[in-house]
């Protein structure tokens, strides 16, 4: 009772305040009244009288003072008072107070930017029932990432065999083209589910069923689909009609029974939801696959009281016996088993691929962070230095130390807030930018990125960026805080003299020391970074990559067979060639890193022991010549290999390793796989020698590889290859209309310069090369802004000083000397910090990328460089002024 | 000049009263009849023969502070002179509060005039 009377009283004194202070006015002007009248029975004249009850009772102005600050609510009102008085002071500096938010903001906003996207590829669990026992299982072929992709037999034995899961759960994606009714014929991500899938994971259907059991009975396929909440609100707008509704699915009616609850859309979580899931008996259907591998996502759920490693250790047992299974290919034989944590969702390339190069951004967005603060620090020391007369002025005044206190924490928390507020909106645009980056060129691996995913407001990311906020504004706010707290101490007579105390330069100086050390890191990483990226992109590819413009031709429902596309697809290549601006075309299976491939053992013709893996590659005729890759030997491909023995042409480092210096030309290779045409463990004669050119992944050397004639293998080969004579961007409208009049049930799919494929291929780096150089070029910025203001403060202060040193004759130039030494001292003292420093977190950048040319002194270098053109450029301004400064002006200034 | 330390000011040099004890002071002035701010503190003055001496600043605060945890209430009410003040009364809680106080005070009192007595 007591506390809600307490709380209902200071409420009305807040809101009610002039009511109150009236209220107060009048009673204590009834006491003094009251008081002077008893005295003036006495016979005391009314002033006397008043004076007298002032001396005995103390003065009214402090007794409503004292009955103002004795409740509670006093503290929200000196609140309320230092944030109106903190406005008012920002206002009068408003070049100070945007210097302070802007850098703040950048500070914020990069590292919310960065921890948004680590919270939502690796931190935001599913929204399913204890997600922490989930599980993913994967294989991993030596040297290749792991991969969750297994096949029907495998799940079977895994499911059957297994005692340390409780459910495993089937997830087999893929793309639907779906149309209905109401809907246009539209792509849309889906897959097949197993019929434990959502009862295992605790969901709920928003409307109708979920698929059940009947969804294994592979014999018997139910036509059924639930579609997720998001297609439905989307696509019908949640009318709950929707159930019984029919859609098609790539040709096959499938009924709608059910809807997925709100946040659920598959097991990816937030990078690509699946809107149409199938039961997994629907498969063979819509799919005509036989679920071999690579097909099925598996997920299980531990037993309870399971631990991981128990259950890797028997999983790992079962894993062996199901590829020893007699139709297992060789490849398949030499995978390892391997089991994680899947509380986030399952993982995916886009996943795999982020994690590292975002934990290097951690780090230097981080850095930046510091050196905002730093750079905060030290703008607010010096702001607090000039203030002095102010405070002084108000501590006269009856100013408590602990109440100026908190007006300059108030004053620092209010910029920390604005930064924040700003730096939250710099943060949403800034992943929106990142996003582009990463889906740059080839399509996320495959995967389309709900944008919306990663910039949806979270409890994760709010609350750390409430603790950086928070943090930074103890960091850099304490700061004048303390140096006020000094100010104070001696007394008010040397107020005036301290700020250019001995030890409040040293302080500002050591601020700018860390500065450059930091920034000195962040150069040299970025070099390192830059200087890596732009190796990549100008490695020697064997082949040539301007000009070339890759066409993917759908030819999934053209109706086509390959005899009749064989024939079309030379018609097209010739009428292709013949375009204007075309010098050659070409028709592949895949195209040089573009994410796909295939491989195979292969076994040379009386070399029994060498049997080994490499990479094919179905090509048309001219794709050497189309790619600029140089024939060294023997011949390419032509039309009438069409109908004869089966040939092949190899790359230099697959003939350097079967043949070594004897001529491979005309020798038989035996490959591990079936053609098309019914061969089975075919054998090839190698007709031609070509240059080395790399396959699917720049950074590593170029594999084995053995070049195959699609149209000899009866292979529907639909990725075109155009090299061009001008700028291929130019083609693309010529080129569609060629695909339109020859191939008419062909569309087509992406259109791309090879170039940006090649981008597309090291998203990671280029992500961390292009980032780094903003977080560089941004701390760098903070740290010349740091320099230049402790300058410009230091020779405004020393004005007097330079005044007199010109008048006994200094030169200018004296003058000038004198302020870029000191820069320099400070530039030097940061990087003899800076550069062991960056030594170390040289060894933190390779164990993030692999490969980076940490060894080179070149991007030290280049950080030391950027950061000394930095430092004099920032420093110039103010040792002009210094040199500027005329001796008599300065000489009355005090 | 500058002032130092809190801002009003305690008890004056007629009498320091031990902390505390000014609320139950308050209390039994008002127990006898209810009483305008000024009343209250004349009231303690001459009940104690000029000893102590509330300031304006500790008896308001006091007055707020016993007001809020419910062991007084305050009115307008007309004064002796017609005119309208804010007359300060002892609620129920506030009379057993007064009563229990009393008590402690007098075991305490008695405990240390024992003790110096001996």
């Amino acid at each position: 009772m007591a506390v809600l009377r307490t709380i209902a009283a200071g409420l009305r004194s807040l809101f009610r305040r002039k009511t109150v202070i009236r209220e107060m006015d009048e009673e204590l002007g009834m006491f003094l009244d009251m008081a002077a009248q008893e005295k003036m029975q006495k016979g005391l004249s009314h002033d006397d009288a008043l004076r007298e009850v002032r001396l005995e009772r103390g003065s009214l102005e402090i007794a409503r003072e004292a009955v103002g600050s004795a409740g509670w609510e006093s503290v929200l009102e000196t609140f309320r008072q230092d944030i109106r008085f903190g406005f008012r002071t920002l206002r009068q500096h408003p070049g100070f107070a945007a210097v302070v938010v802007t850098t703040l903001a950048l500070g914020i906003g990069a590292n919310t930017a960065i921890f948004s996207l680590i919270n939502a590829l690796m931190l935001r669990t599913l929204p399913v029932r204890n997600p922490g026992t989930l599980v993913e299982l994967f294989h991993q072929y030596p040297g290749e990432p792991a991969f969750n992709g297994f096949s029907l037999d495998s799940y079977k034995i895994i499911r059957d065999g297994n005692h340390v899961l409780s459910d495993l759960l089937v997830d087999s994606p893929d793309f639907f083209e779906v149309r209905g009714e109401t809907l246009e014929t539209q792509k849309v991500i889906g897959g097949y589910l197993s019929g434990n899938f959502f009862e295992s994971l605790g969901l709920r259907p928003a409307i109708g069923r979920f698929i059940g059991a009947e969804a294994d009975d592979l014999g018997h396929p139910s036509p059924v689909a639930v579609v997720s909440w998001s297609y439905w609100k989307s696509k019908y707008n949640l009318d709950p009609t929707i159930l019984g509704k029919q859609i098609v699915v790539n040709d096959t009616p499938v009924t709608i029974i059910g809807v997925t609850e709100q946040g659920f859309a598959g097991l990816l979580s937030q990078e690509m939801s699946q809107d149409i899931l199938l039961p997994l008996s629907m498969e063979p259907v819509v799919h005509h696959s036989s679920l071999g591998w690579g097909s099925m996502w598996l997920v299980g759920r531990l037993k309870p009281g399971i631990s991981i490693d128990q259950a890797r250790a028997e999983m790992a047992v079962l894993f062996d016996s199901a590829i020893q299974a007699p139709d297992v290919g060789p490849y398949v034989r030499q995978m390892k088993f391997k089991m994680e944590l899947a509380a986030n969702g399952i993982s995916t390339p886009l996943r795999q691929m982020l994690r590292t190069p975002l934990l290097a951004l951690m780090v230097i967005v981080g850095l930046v962070l510091l050196i905002a603060c730093a750079n905060m620090a030290g703008l607010l020391l010096a702001r607090g230095a000039s203030r002095r007369h102010e405070m002084a002025m108000r501590a006269c005044l009856g100013a408590g130390r602990l109440r100026l206190v908190r007006q300059v924490l108030t004053e620092s928390l209010m910029l920390s807030l604005f930064g924040t507020l700003l730096g939250v909106l710099i943060a949403y645009f800034g992943v929106r930018g990142i996003l582009r980056v990463i889906t740059s060129g080839r399509q996320v691996v495959g995967l389309p990125v709900h944008i919306d995913a990663f910039t949806h407001p979270d409890t994760h990311v709010l609350s750390f960026t409430c603790v950086i906020a928070v943090a930074t504004a103890l960091l850099f706010g304490a700061v004048p805080a303390v140096s006020l707290s000094s100010l104070l101490a001696p007394g008010l007579q040397q107020i005036a003299r301290i700020g250019e105390s001995k030890s409040w330069r040293r302080f500002s100086k050591s601020l700018v020391v860390v500065q450059v050390a930091l920034s000195t890191v962040l150069l040299s990483a970025t070099a390192l970074f830059v200087g890596y990226v732009s190796n990549l992109r100008n490695l020697d590819l064997g082949s040539r990559r301007a000009n070339l413009l890759l066409v993917s031709l759908d030819s999934s429902h053209s109706g086509y067979d390959s005899q009749r596309w064989s024939g079309l697809s030379q018609q097209l290549l010739a009428q292709l060639e013949s375009l204007p601006g075309v010098r050659s075309a070409t028709l592949s299976e895949t195209t040089p890193m573009s994410g796909t491939g295939a491989s195979s053992m292969a076994l040379v013709k009386g070399h029994p022991e060498n049997r080994r893996e490499v990479s094919i590659s179905f090509v048309a005729p001219n794709y050497f010549r189309t790619y600029g890759t140089p024939l060294m030997a023997g011949r390419d491909f032509s039309s009438s290999d069409q109908g004869e023995h089966l040939v092949a042409i190899i790359n230099q480092t697959m003939a350097r390793d079967y043949f070594g210096a004897s001529n491979p030309i005309g020798s038989y290779v035996t490959l591990d796989h079936i053609t098309l045409r019914g061969d089975d463990t075919p054998t090839y004669e190698i007709v031609g020698i070509v240059g080395d050119a790399k396959y699917n992944d720049l950074r590593q050397p170029t594999p084995r590889t053995i070049y195959l004639s699609a149209y000899q293998e009866g292979r529907i080969v639909s990725q075109v290859t155009l090299r061009t004579d001008i700028d291929p961007e130019a083609m693309i409208s010529a080129v569609r209309q060629t695909v339109a009049s020859v191939m008419k049930t062909v569309p087509i799919g992406r259109v791309q310069m090879m170039t940006d494929q090649i981008d597309a291929s090291i998203v990671p780096e280029r992500l961390v090369a292009i980032l780094s150089t903003w977080f560089g070029a941004l701390g760098a910025l903070l740290t010349a802004v740091g320099l230049y203001s402790l300058l410009a403060y230091t020779v405004a202060r020393m004005t007097n000083e330079i005044g007199v040193r010109m008048a006994l004759g200094a030169k200018p130039s004296d003058m000038l000397w004198m302020v870029l030494t000191d820069a320099l001292w400070m530039v030097c003292l940061g990087m003899l910090i800076g550069i062991p420093l960056t030594f170390a977190s040289k060894r933190l950048a390779t164990a993030l990328i692999d490969g980076l040319p940490v060894q080179s002194p070149i991007p030290i270098v280049v950080g030391i460089a950027a950061m000394i053109v930095i430092a004099l450029c920032a420093s110039y301004l103010p040792a002009r002024r210094a040199s500027h400064v005329d001796p008599m002006v300065s000489l009355r200034y005090e | 000049m500058i002032i130092r330390g809190s801002r009003f000011q305690m008890p004056e040099k007629a009498g320091d009263l031990i902390q505390g004890t000014l609320d139950m002071l308050i209390l039994k002035t008002l127990a006898l009849e209810s009483m305008h701010g000024y009343g209250i503190g004349v009231r303690i003055e001459q009940m104690s023969k000029g000893v102590f001496r509330v300031n304006a600043g500790s008896l308001f605060v006091a007055l707020q502070r016993l007001q809020r945890s419910g062991l007084i209430r305050s009115e307008w009410k007309a004064s002796e002179n017609n005119r309208r003040a804010k007359y300060y009364v002892l609620t129920e809680q506030g009379r057993k509060r007064f009563n229990s106080e009393t008590r402690e005070w007098e075991r305490q009192v008695a405990a240390i005039a024992r003790i110096l007595e001996a």
